[in-house]
């Protein structure tokens, strides 16, 4: 291989051709001198008269070649009745006739009466300046509890405003009410919120911590007014469950929250 | 399910008494964006006897060691200490701690005796703010007198500490580092504490071992292993490691290379890169190798994938099948099908991802064209990017942390290839290892 190589990478070649030229032209004269010497003398099987006729083997009766293998009907299986029942025959199914569908007498297709066109009805009267928007307030869904007494253990009253502190359990394990504020605050992510909202007023939710810190109960109490803010709110509750234990010597088996949440990009 | 008559009266009857027993309270918190460090103190812990002393030392500091890298606590300066050092609730002068200049929120203090071989550890975390209710934690550990051991409670304490911090997010001072190291004269896989503490080495093969990832449980560590494969021919194959009988479990060998296994987030499938079919693609098999099917479909090479922990439904993974020679970042469904790029300004090399365990961030290793290799985060949402190391060697194979707040992977700053760990916002970056050149991390899952 290496020799061949290096043979087919040496640059002259002209001796090589004519070597090549010349014995070419000696083997093509050396094959049409030999066809015309090979092409004379007699014939295969000499002159047409001396030719030998060859009979075919079927036609000397003398030879007493084999019969022809007959396939005869096998007598192994009994054809007698056995002691097995013989598989009962197939009911026969009355063939269903296809039954017409009934046509209604009535082909003509029903009257359409048009509806008369509504009326709009302008509410001449300004709406009051403290209107609540439609579906975005009302009264507030306050934590519900025992009837009457909707905040158990609340100094503020019966209602409670955001910010405003919280009850007997926020001043006793205020370790726990900041160790929820951080949880639920370092997974309410900016990239959650529409990129286009550079600002939302705030939003409160309320649920509740059980036993075990799970969160359950998630709702809205005030919307910021931005759907996504809003999403992104709940998610961040969502995603911090479960939360840690309650405290061992808190006895209720629940605590009410309520989360703010101000968003500013 | 039915009830009977009988079982709701018994229902309506116990209804009110069970509402009046119990009064569920409320507060009111909120967020702004943003979260506030907690300033928390450890007192040295008193050793009850002379014998106790270094041990009562070692507790405290590594409790403080932890608190400070747990990333959500600031701790206040020894010197700002009160001189009255408490070892139990009744000597704890609440006011000289909360006052200026320690100025701190709660006290973590206690007491250590060790008796003959029986070790006894009283701690507590007192809310110095709180008169009514103080006590935050109070537990006692008991163990053997071994250095070990008192490095164990205080991880545990300090654990206790950071998750009732957090709210909820389990610490994890108590979890493992697997890695690959070569101090032995071949790349063996070894194991360490997350400080870097009680290193120790796993496998013995004496040849190639690499890639290192703990199973969802902890139970097992699946890692690239140079071993025989089919007819004999040595190449890469997948290996497995149980932590639970310390030995190596069988797992198939496939022709070609074999490597880079990933867990699913439920322990029950491992995706790996093979060639077994000729060129390097993705393939997903279950957890003890049986049923490989292949995943991908695509000219170039396709390894390093990464399961979304969160979802399980979503593959990071590498692959230079855009064509100009640059591994780049795609995602696919998990089960194979629409794979897409994650474009990033400007071309390079893209390697390595790593899925933060909330599986809202992306860390890689990016070798930007005028740069050096360097750790980036990216929010898979709005592929908002944050570079986390800078100017500092190469930096690569990122892992984090069961807490989502830390990330270790390996550095070359120092001269040699070695595991550093830091916070994930960059910060607090501190070397795991010295000896010898160690490589590719996987952190392990909270301990049960």
């Amino acid at each position: 291989m290496v020799q061949a190589a290096q043979q087919f990478a040496d640059p002259s070649l002209k001796a090589k051709l004519v070597w090549s030229a010349t014995l070419h032209a000696a083997l093509g004269a050396t094959i049409l001198v030999s066809a015309f010497i090979n092409g004379r003398g007699e014939r295969w099987a000499g002159s047409p008269g001396d030719s030998i006729s060859v009979g075919m083997v079927g036609s000397i009766p003398a030879i007493p070649l084999p019969k022809p293998v007959a396939v005869t009907p096998s007598r192994v299986v009994d054809e007698t009745k056995g002691l097995y029942k013989d598989e009962p025959a197939p009911k026969v199914v009355p063939p269903v006739t296809a039954q017409p569908i009934p046509v209604f007498k009535d082909k003509k297709p029903p009257k359409i009466v048009p509806s008369r066109p509504s009326k709009v009805l302008e509410d001449p009267a300004p709406p009051p300046t403290n209107a609540v928007p439609y579906g975005g307030g009302g009264a507030p869904t306050l934590p519900y509890l025992a009837p009457g007494k909707p905040i158990v253990g609340s100094t503020q009253g019966d209602m409670s405003f955001p910010g405003s502190g919280g009850g007997e359990f926020g001043s006793k394990y205020s370790w726990y009410v900041d160790a929820v504020r951080n949880r639920i605050g370092s997974n309410w992510l900016q990239s959650m919120v529409d990129p286009s909202v550079r600002f939302a007023p705030r939003a409160v939710i309320t649920f509740q911590i059980l036993r075990d810190g799970t969160i359950a109960n998630i709702q809205i109490l005030q919307s910021s007014g931005n759907r996504s803010v809003d999403d992104s709110a709940r998610r961040a509750i969502m995603s911090s469950s479960p939360v840690s234990k309650l405290p061992g010597d808190y006895s209720a088996p629940l605590v009410n929250v309520q989360f703010w949440f101000d968003f500013k990009r | 399910m039915p009830i009977g008559i009988v079982g709701r009266l018994a229902i309506l009857l116990l209804l009110p008494i069970s509402a009046f027993a119990q009064k569920p309270d409320w507060f009111t918190t909120g967020t702004g964006m943003g979260v506030q460090k907690a300033r928390i103190a450890v007192a040295d812990f008193a050793p009850a006897s002379p014998a106790a002393q270094p041990l009562g030392k070692e507790f405290s500091d590594v409790v403080r060691n932890d608190l400070e890298f747990s990333g959500i606590i600031e701790m206040v300066s020894l010197s700002m200490y009160p001189t009255q050092v408490p070892s139990q609730p009744s000597e704890l002068n609440a006011q000289a701690w909360s006052d200026p200049p320690a100025s701190t929120q709660a006290v973590a203090f206690g007491n250590l005796s060790a008796n003959g071989n029986a070790l006894a550890i009283q701690a507590w975390l007192y809310d110095v703010h709180n008169t009514a209710a103080p006590a935050m934690i109070a537990k006692i550990y008991r163990g053997d007198v071994t250095d070990a051991q008192v490095r164990l409670f205080a991880h545990q304490f300090a654990d206790e500490i950071v998750m009732k911090l957090s709210g909820g997010v389990p610490g994890i001072s108590t979890t493992q580092i697997a890695f690959a190291s070569s101090r032995t004269g071949n790349k063996e896989i070894w194991v360490m504490d997350y400080d870097g503490a009680n290193q120790h080495q796993l496998t013995s093969l004496r040849s190639i071992a690499l890639t290192p990832r703990w199973s969802p449980d902890n139970s097992r560590i699946a890692f690239t292993c140079w071993a025989p494969g089919v007819r004999n021919v040595v190449s890469a194959q997948i290996c497995m490691y149980s932590m639970i009988t310390g030995k190596l479990i069988s797992f198939p060998r496939w022709s070609g290379t074999n490597s880079s296994p990933s867990w699913s987030p439920d322990g029950s499938k491992i995706m790996f890169m093979s060639s077994m079919q000729g060129n390097p693609e993705l393939y997903i098999a279950d957890s003890n190798g049986a049923h490989p099917k292949r995943l991908t479909f695509s000219v170039g090479v396709n390894t390093s994938p990464a399961w979304n922990p969160k979802t399980g439904l979503q593959v990071a993974f590498v692959s230079d099948r855009s064509g100009n020679g640059h591994p780049q970042l795609y995602t696919m469904n998990a089960d194979g099908t629409g794979a897409e790029r994650i474009e990033l300004q400007d071309a390079g090399y893209v390697i390595d991802p790593a899925w933060s365990p909330n599986g809202q961030l992306l860390a890689f290793s990016w070798q930007r064209p005028d740069g050096n290799y360097d750790i980036y985060a990216m929010d898979i949402v709005n592929h908002q990017l944050v570079q986390l190391t800078r100017d500092t060697g190469r930096n690569e194979r990122p892992c984090w942390a069961p807490d989502g707040r830390h990330i270790v992977f390996e550095s070359t700053r120092t001269g040699s290839r070695q595991i550093w760990s830091m916070l994930a916002d960059g910060t607090q970056a501190r070397p795991l290892t010295t000896q010898g050149s160690n490589e590719s991390p996987s952190w392990s899952a909270p301990r049960q």
